[in-house]
């Protein structure tokens, strides 16, 4: 019982992470039909970016935080300016393997800078564990799903009352007709990447503070289309469900089924042997909008 | 002397042929001659590219057919090449059978992966076909470093080739096999495109709901897309395993993966050419960076130390970015405009 305790708050701890890159996805789908496969990528750099201000220049926790936070909202930009931008319009083919040349060019910019693999971030959270009835849990798991769920609120919200979020949400469902009344499409998409690529360095800053900082990180944020996949590419609330189900079925998955297989490193297939079995059973996912396509 | 002002063809067999006059045979069988005899001026080194180009070649044609003629993304090609590699090593290395059948027991055996892994294709497409394809290659990946008649995590070793006796232990003999096997699969993946199926494809490729009101078996075709892409990925693959002698699953990254899309859309997508001149583009970048970036390191100190190691992917996504961007038609588009403008010179039109 305690067993399945711990794996049940650390797989759903870490789903609410893995959510979080599903959300940093979800923005950029939501506004621009783009499908980001960067999002390792992306999650790779910001936690090494956030490694370097911190451990390598030395600057205090809440100054290398603003600088990961402005380098982030400059990388949206300039991705989106230079990369995105000039393939409006393009088949959707080009637009999901330009991504792709994102992702290699990010990995490789990960290598060039910091080619020392493995790195340990200095703990950010207080390090008492927590006791939850006969688990044990550290306080890092709680307090990343902590910040989570407060961004996903804070998201909500934006994207409900603020005039940008509504934007974005009319972008979603008529580019032409936002156009007509007068909303400027392309900074709506310059918006959203930058938004994305802050909600995916922190997500990278919370599970490299969990899991330590390697170049492996690149496959937490392929991992989290797992997320999208199960909860639908459009959805926050398919995100925010699928996340700590994601997180639960390979926690409990490769905790219960690693002695009776005798297999390690089942925790780092079940994501992807789920988003077959969703892509065979149910292509849309959990809340996604089931595209009707016309000729 | 005489100009032609036009090529005449007096019969439809003509008219359909690929090679319609004599200067295009002629350049044709120099061509052909110039790569078969090119062990016999070649060192081993430049043989060793070769034959890597061919491999890949290979395979660059299956994703060819699958991504440029059927429009079907696949980002698990790599994982398909693993399948066939490790077929073949298993069949070749551990039960001892002929090398041929290995071969086609690795096409088949790739293909067939394929197939399950290209179901999803008949509800989705795009983007959620691509993260089936990621997935399948996780799960390849995994599943071959677990097993244990894989060899796991250490890896497995396999024989050279053999056919009757003869067997291939030599880089200039591997050569001849694996160019050998390449222009074959052009030659298949060239004479395809023209048939009803290629045409199905393309008709696919273009909208697949026009295709199938058209009366075009979308579950049939697509499926058949994608058995002959990862069957020649299987092929590439054994061709891969008997050539390096040693296998081990981290040869088939998911950047490989990528590398491959990359090919592909350098080399133009939906053209026979298209894969040649992006595999020599890559592989030809791959070795130059090879051999510049520790020139480079030692020439300029003051480089972070991940230089050599980082500097290579950093070059090949900014050069599918600015491919993407400034000629999504590849290099084969650029070398039909050259084709066109040489052909009216000096007069513009």
């Amino acid at each position: 019982m305690a067993e399945f305790l711990q794996y049940s708050i650390t797989g759903v701890t870490v789903g609410m992470i893995y959510a979080l890159i599903g959300l940093s996805f979800a923005l950029i789908w939501k506004s621009s039909g783009v499908a980001n496969l960067a999002l390792g990528g992306l999650v790779l750099i910001f936690s090494w970016i956030f490694y370097a201000m911190l451990v390598q220049v030395g600057l205090p926790l809440w100054l290398s935080l603003i600088v990961v936070l402005i380098l982030a909202l400059a990388f949206g930009w300039l991705i989106e300016r230079f990369c995105l931008r000039p393939l409006i319009a393009q088949p959707i083919l080009s637009l999901i393997t330009v991504t792709l040349g994102l992702e290699f060019f990010l990995e490789g910019l990960a290598v060039f800078i910091w080619p020392e693999m493995v790195a340990g971030l200095p703990p950010l959270f207080p390090i008492e564990p927590l006791k939850i009835g006969p688990a044990v849990v550290s306080q890092a798991y709680v307090w990343a799903a902590v910040i989570s769920l407060i961004l996903f609120g804070i998201l909500t919200l934006y994207f409900r009352y603020h005039k940008m979020g509504i934007a974005m949400r009319a972008t979603a469902d008529d580019q032409l007709a936002v156009q007509a009344c007068g909303i400027p499409v392309t900074s709506i998409f310059s918006t959203s990447w930058m938004l994305a690529c802050v909600v995916s360095a922190i997500a990278g800053i919370l599970i490299s503070s969990i899991s330590g900082l390697t170049h492996g990180l690149v496959e937490t944020g392929l991992k989290a289309f797992s997320v999208v996949i199960l909860g639908g590419l459009d959805s926050f609330i398919g995100c925010i469900v699928a996340g700590p189900i994601i997180g639960l079925a390979e926690n409990l998955g490769s905790g219960w089924l690693t002695p009776i297989v005798g297999w390690g490193g089942l925790k780092d297939v079940i994501p992807f042997i789920i988003i077959i079995v969703v892509l065979f059973i149910k292509p849309y996912g959990l809340f996604g909008e089931v595209r009707i396509e016309r000729i | 002397m005489g100009l032609p002002c036009g090529t005449y063809n007096y019969s439809y067999a003509k008219d359909m042929a690929i090679l319609r006059t004599k200067t295009h045979w002629a350049l044709f069988i120099a061509l052909l001659i110039l790569v078969f005899t090119a062990p016999l001026y070649c060192d081993n080194y430049l043989l060793g590219v070769a034959n890597l180009m061919g491999i890949t070649l290979i395979a660059a044609v299956g994703l060819n057919i699958l991504l440029g003629y059927c429009g079907q993304l696949s980002i698990g090609h790599a994982g398909f090449i693993a399948v066939g590699a490790y077929t073949a090593a298993v069949l070749t290395g551990t039960f001892e059978l002929p090398f041929l059948v290995g071969l086609i027991c690795a096409g088949l055996m790739a293909g067939l992966v394929g197939l399950f892994f290209g179901i999803p294709s008949l509800k989705v497409k795009g983007f959620y076909l691509g993260i089936a394809t990621i997935a399948a290659q996780f799960i390849i990946i995994w599943f071959i470093n677990h097993l244990s008649i894989t060899g796991g995590f250490t890896g497995i070793a396999v024989p050279y080739a053999s056919i009757g006796g003869f067997v291939f232990d030599t880089e200039a003999s591997q050569f001849y096999l694996i160019m050998t096997i390449a222009v074959l699969c052009v030659f298949f993946a060239k004479n395809l495109a023209r048939t009803r199926i290629g045409r199905a494809f393309v008709a696919i490729r273009d909208n697949d709901l026009a295709a199938e009101v058209m009366g075009i078996n979308l579950f049939y075709y697509k499926l058949l897309a994608f058995f002959i892409g990862c069957f020649l990925a299987g092929i590439a693959g054994s061709l891969l395993a008997h050539w390096i002698g040693f296998m081990n699953a981290e040869q088939f990254s998911i950047s490989e993966s990528i590398l491959y899309i990359g090919m592909v859309i350098i080399g133009g997508m939906g053209s026979a050419l298209g894969p040649i001149l992006g595999v020599i583009f890559i592989r030809l970048l791959q070795q130059g960076m090879m051999f510049i970036a520790p020139m480079l390191e030692s020439a300029f100190p003051a480089l972070p130390a991940g230089f050599a190691s980082g500097i290579a992917p950093m070059l090949f996504g900014v050069v599918i970015v600015l491919f993407l961007v400034l000629e999504p038609r590849g290099l084969s588009h650029r070398w039909m405009l050259f084709k066109a403008s040489y052909r009216l010179w000096p007069f513009s039109y």
